[in-house]
């Protein structure tokens, strides 16, 4: 097969990240994948079961590593970018430890960091030993593990909290997380699975299953599983003297205040730009949505352009997506990096791959 | 007279108080009135935010709006930055301009508020003080109270206070410049108007309901139905 001698750096070795190295490989492009951990494969490698089928995340990682067969990718982990900086038509890939690398086009997959839960002070994350995050419900639920409180308790009543740090002037974030709520329904059936005893409770302003198979989820979820829903905004947890957690909310569907114990919360924090990723996209002079996001050239027709020539965004750097759609997205991207590339092709670059302190 | 919302519309407490409500549901959440009454300040916001005349009246006829204990709790957690508790003084205000808070028990009590707090302020310069917490009206300080107010000055001696005396110091009496400057600002910030209106349409409830009532002061029939009335339903 004939390699392209155009070079593309791909930051960030998540789904997005993984699935525009197959694709870009395939097409028969030069593709390096900088991965700051020391392993690829993003939130994947920490998520338990996906919705919304419940299938294994490892299955989807493993599709995304079989995509390497023809013309795999240079992979490098351990290697956080910092900067991107346009230089001579190319582009500079400045990393942590010092080293640098060269290419015609960058795609910029870093994905997004959870909300730190600590701010909605109200809710006591880290304050009260039971009130946890969806991220810390998926990694105890990948143990395999039986479902414990601290006290090493069976929880009896738990309570999953929507839109903490989303959709809230007061956390600065106006933007809805959009996956958090079918995460909030895949962990309650998930804990009926387990705990098939116990009482499970969302508390949500609106409920939005914008996804294949998502409202069946959410039916599924009361009808087969007993998921009660409450429509109404947690506005404060205290704790009891047991450690039991008092809730207040508004039914607001039947007017009335509410206050309930629970043996375990679950706040559903959204998601946050990396700052890291705001620092590399001030470096290559990118620009960014309300919420702090990677902001595309426009919101219609080109979502994966940036204002920066030969620059592209993917994936959840540019706002909240599921994993389906980050990969949608990374395929997309990669359209448009080939289209980029073919047109800057008559330019006399040295492609090759740089490292400064070789 | 104008439609109700754009009356609401000039009150610079609404407009800074609404800003889109989402009915999410957490000022009632943390509101203390609504844990106690039949008040729910997310329904408050709605009701306005409908624009429909009709229910904007019935809201400033109704009890619902006097509930409210003005804490401003609802405004530290609303996802909006809405604060229901500045919707509902605008809501009082007009309430208060066209009268109709003389439809309701506890609009009613504007009348009380007035004549007493009120009264006090531009007397003492104190909302209120122990001489003026008189154990006959209020039996909720307990019987202590009445031991406390017929011993007032030498209480206040021994806890250090410089009981209206001249100076600085807690419980002093308040300089004449003082309420003279108190007088201005009510004057002014159109303190005065308000206390009329409420005087003239309590006056003409008072007559329609048959009830004596006097030009000044505490000591009249009207008084002591607003202070006392109680019909049971505001909670429960
Ligand atoms: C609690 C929770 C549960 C979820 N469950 C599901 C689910 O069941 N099903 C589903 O479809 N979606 C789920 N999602 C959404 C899913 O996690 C995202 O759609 C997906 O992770 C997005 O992939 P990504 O590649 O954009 O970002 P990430 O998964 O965040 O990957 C980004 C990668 O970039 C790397 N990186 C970041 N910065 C740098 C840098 N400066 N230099 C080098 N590398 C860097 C990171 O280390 C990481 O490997 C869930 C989300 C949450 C919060
Ligand atoms: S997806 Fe649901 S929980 Fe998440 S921010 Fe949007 S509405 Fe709130
Ligand atoms: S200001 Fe009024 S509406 Fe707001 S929380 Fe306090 S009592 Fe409730
Ligand atoms: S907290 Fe704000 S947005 Fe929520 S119901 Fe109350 S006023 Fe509306």
């Amino acid at each position: 097969m004939a390699i392209n001698s155009q070079h593309i750096v791909i930051i960030g070795g998540g789904p997005a990240g993984l699935e525009a190295a197959s694709c870009l490989g395939t097409a028969g492009y030069r593709v390096t994948v900088l991965e700051k951990e020391k392993q690829t494969g993003g939130k994947l490698l920490i998520w338990d079961k996906l919705f919304p089928e419940f299938r294994n995340s490892d299955k989807v990682l493993n599709h995304l590593s079989n995509g390497f067969k023809t013309n795999p990718p240079q992979i490098l982990t351990n290697a956080e970018v910092v900067s991107v900086i346009p230089e001579n038509g190319q582009h500079r890939i400045n990393l942590r430890d010092g080293q640098a690398f060269q290419a015609d086009t960058v795609l910029i997959t870093t994905g997004f960091k959870l909300y730190n839960a600590e701010k909605k002070e109200e809710y006591g994350y880290q304050i009260y030993e039971n009130v946890i995050t969806s991220f810390d419900l998926e990694k105890q639920l990948k143990t395999g593990n039986p479902i414990r409180i601290e006290a090493g308790l069976t929880p009896r009543r738990i309570a999953f909290i929507h839109c903490v740090g989303s959709r809230d002037i007061k956390s600065g974030n106006i933007y809805c997380s959009r996956t958090c709520c079918i995460t909030g329904v895949k962990q309650a059936i998930e804990i009926k699975r387990r705990l098939s005893d116990a009482e499970v409770f969302n508390f949500y302003m609106d409920l939005r299953m914008f996804g294949q198979n998502f409202e069946e989820l959410y039916i599924e979820a009361q009808q087969k599983w007993g998921v009660t829903f409450i429509r109404g905004r947690v506005s404060e947890i205290a704790e009891n003297k047991d450690n039991s957690l008092q809730l207040k909310a508004e039914d607001t569907l039947s007017g009335r205040p509410i206050k309930m114990s629970f043996d375990l919360v679950v706040l559903l924090a959204g998601m946050v730009p990396e700052p890291r990723t705001v620092e590399i996209g001030k470096s290559a002079g990118l620009e960014f949505t309300s919420g702090n996001f990677l902001a595309g050239l426009d919101s219609h027709i080109s979502q994966n352009e940036t204002n920066t020539p030969g620059i592209f965004i993917a994936g959840t750097c540019r706002e909240p997506l599921s994993v389906a759609e980050t990969l949608t997205d990374a395929r997309a991207a990669t359209v448009k990096m080939i289209s980029w590339l073919r047109e800057n092709e008559t330019s006399h670059k040295k492609p090759l791959i740089k490292r400064d302190n070789d | 007279m104008g439609k109700l919302y754009d009356r609401l519309n000039q009150d610079i407490r609404f407009i800074e108080g609404l800003n889109g409500c989402l009915n999410c549901g957490v000022c009632t959440a943390i509101c203390p009135a609504a844990e106690f009454y039949h008040y729910d300040p997310r329904v408050i916001c709605a009701t306005v935010q409908s624009k429909d005349e009709k229910m904007i009246e019935a809201l400033i006829r109704s009890e619902t709006i006097w509930y409210c204990g003005e804490c401003m709790s609802c405004k530290t957690r609303c996802p909006r930055n809405n604060t229901p508790g500045f919707v509902i003084m605008a809501l009082r205000k007009l309430s208060q301009e066209l009268g109709y808070f003389t439809d309701s028990e506890k609009g009613r009590q504007q009348f009380a508020i007035k004549r007493a707090i009120g009264g006090n302020i531009l007397r003492t310069g104190y909302c209120v003080n122990p001489d003026i917490v008189s154990p006959q009206m209020h039996p909720e300080q307990g019987p202590v109270w009445d031991w406390i107010s017929m011993n007032t000055p030498e209480i206040m001696k021994k806890m250090g206070s410089n009981y209206k005396q001249a100076g600085v110091g807690g419980m002093r009496a308040i300089a004449p410049e003082v309420l003279e400057e108190l007088d201005r600002i009510f004057e002014v910030t159109g303190c005065y108007t308000l206390f009329d209106t409420i005087e003239k349409h309590s006056k003409h409830k008072a007559n329609e309901l048959g009830i004596e009532i006097s030009d000044e002061g505490i000591g009249n029939e009207y008084f002591m139905t607003v202070y006392t009335e109680n019909n049971g339903s505001h909670n429960g």
